[in-house]
């Protein structure tokens, strides 16, 4: 089992707007339709844009969610990040930024918008979808993705690690070590921890 | 907290900038290294004039990097409480003043990628030191700073050193629109502002409206807010004192007088640390840091700059 009562593992609130933004980009990393209820709060005119990376891969734009939207498809999550860099790049104080999807996804957005300047005041992460973990190897610091098991081989070095709750928001990553490593082999049973 | 005033100052030189301008430059009295004073930071000064004693924080001006000296600039005030026409007429090159170490309650942001000032009048002097980091590290900034109509060539002066490409002195008489500035500032800009309460009030309020998170808004206050009240008696039960608070002095100025050394640091209603509970009596804020609720409660008193609206107050000290 995961080591619990790990303070740095992140709680998410449910999507909510801010409205003291001027202008609010979502971005998803899946078919995210936000729930009219969302937009409540804003006044009709705030600009709102809706970005989403899509496995069925149809780049293209349309209308948004509601009037004053614009929504923008992508083909993955690798060609968002790179657009949003860009947008972020050129955008003005008064911008929210909210990310909604996988851990690994939003805290790469997070990751994204602080180095470009933005603060947690200015951003809001919501968790949707499955508890998958992207793991960190504190040996090799390759990155293993997708991990929904208590163990896995890292896919740098192959160690068996044993994923903690311990989460880095610099790597947008959960901390794995190598379980085995005084008695090679002496693995825990593997289970299914993050479905 | 509040520290002994152990930093023994002598003014090196003065300059009269204007006839409301005095700039002093203090080296250590020992001739030694002083302490850092980083961008933003306050020297406060012990002044004994005859009969009275003044505890005023002055803005220091002069390179943070640089510790051969500190400076201030002094704006001789009108009504003063005495302090700056004290430092105006008595302080000379050679004297020794006794200061506290340089304390800092408004930092630059280190992450930051560009500094957007909003000065007005001598509320300009934090930004000295400011430019002068900036200059060292040649970040991003833009200073709008406004003043006098007639006072615009005095500030030209003290601004003459710095890239005039990215400073703007607006004088106070012409409108002026800052949604074109706060609309445009590229995300990472954090705002700062110093000077009058109306104008930091405008500034705030309007970056605020064009979506400013209060994390990229910093501003500092100075004087202003203690000039000046009815006088009152304040009743310290702790300590058996009784203490008349004259209308020129603000009420920590009359305890200490009384012979105490309460805790405090900015003596400007910002930092907090000479918050003390009220006992009896009513209050007058004049701080910016006790919130809504908590203020209105009326059992909290910053003594800094607040006063009593009732005759007598009585505080927990």
């Amino acid at each position: 089992m995961p080591v619990s009562g790990i303070v740095s593992r992140p709680t998410y609130e449910a999507l909510a707007i801010d409205p003291a933004g001027r202008r609010h980009l979502f971005v998803a990393d899946h078919a995210f339709e936000p729930d009219p209820g969302v937009f409540a709060a804003l006044p009709s005119e705030a600009p709102v844009e809706l970005w989403r990376a899509l496995a069925e891969a149809r780049v293209g734009s349309g209308a948004g969610p509601r009037a004053n939207a614009l929504a923008r498809d992508f083909r993955s999550t690798t060609q968002l990040l790179d657009a949003l860099a860009y947008r972020l790049e050129r955008e003005r104080v008064g911008l929210r930024l909210y990310a909604v999807g996988l851990e690994s996804f939003v805290w790469d957005v997070a990751r994204l918008a602080r180095g470009l300047g933005m603060d947690s005041s200015e951003y809001r992460l919501s968790h949707v979808g499955s508890n998958r973990r992207r793991v960190y190897c504190v040996h090799c610091r390759a990155i293993t993705e997708n991990v929904a098991t208590n163990v896995v081989a890292c896919s740098g070095c192959g160690a068996n690690l044993f994923v903690r709750d311990h989460f880095s928001r610099r790597l947008a990553a959960f901390m794995g070590f190598q379980i085995d490593a005084e008695a090679p082999g002496e693995v825990p049973p593997i289970e299914e921890a993050f479905p | 907290m509040s520290g002994a005033d152990h930093l023994p100052l002598r003014v090196r030189e003065t300059e009269m900038i204007s006839p409301l301008l005095k700039r002093f430059v203090f080296e250590a009295a020992d001739g030694g290294e002083l302490p850092p004073a980083g961008a933003g930071a306050h020297l406060r000064l012990t002044l004994e004039g005859e009969g009275r004693r003044w505890k005023n924080a002055y803005s220091i001006v002069s390179a943070p990097a640089d510790r051969s000296h500190l400076s201030i600039i002094v704006r001789r005030v009108s009504p003063s409480r005495g302090g700056s026409a004290f430092l105006h007429e008595a302080v000379h090159p050679g004297a020794v003043v006794a200061a506290h170490e340089p304390g800092n309650l408004f930092p630059m942001s280190h992450i930051a990628r560009k500094h957007l000032m909003v000065s007005g009048g001598i509320g300009l002097t934090p930004f000295l030191s400011y430019l002068e980091a900036i200059e060292a590290t040649g970040a991003d900034f833009e200073l709008r700073h406004f003043c006098r109509d007639e006072e615009i060539p005095i500030f030209e002066r003290i601004l003459s050193g710095f890239d005039a490409g990215r400073i703007t002195i607006h004088p106070a008489s012409a409108p002026f629109d800052l949604s074109q500035a706060l609309a445009s500032q590229p995300l990472g800009t954090h705002l700062y502002t110093c000077g009058p309460e109306a104008l930091m009030g405008l500034v705030l309020a309007a970056a605020r409206d064009h979506g400013w998170p209060a994390s990229k808004l910093h501003s500092e206050s100075f004087g202003g807010a203690h000039a000046g009240g009815l006088p009152f008696t304040a009743i310290l039960k702790k300590s058996g004192l009784k203490v008349a608070v004259r209308d020129d002095q603000t009420l920590l100025e009359a305890i200490e007088e009384a012979g105490l050394e309460p805790d405090c640091l900015c003596r400007g209603g910002a930092c907090g640390v000479c918050l003390t509970s009220v006992l009896e009596g009513e209050p007058d804020h004049r701080d910016h840091f006790l919130e809504g609720a908590e203020s209105a409660s009326n059992r909290s008193i910053m003594i800094c700059v607040s006063r009593a609206k009732t005759q007598n107050i009585v505080l927990d000290l």
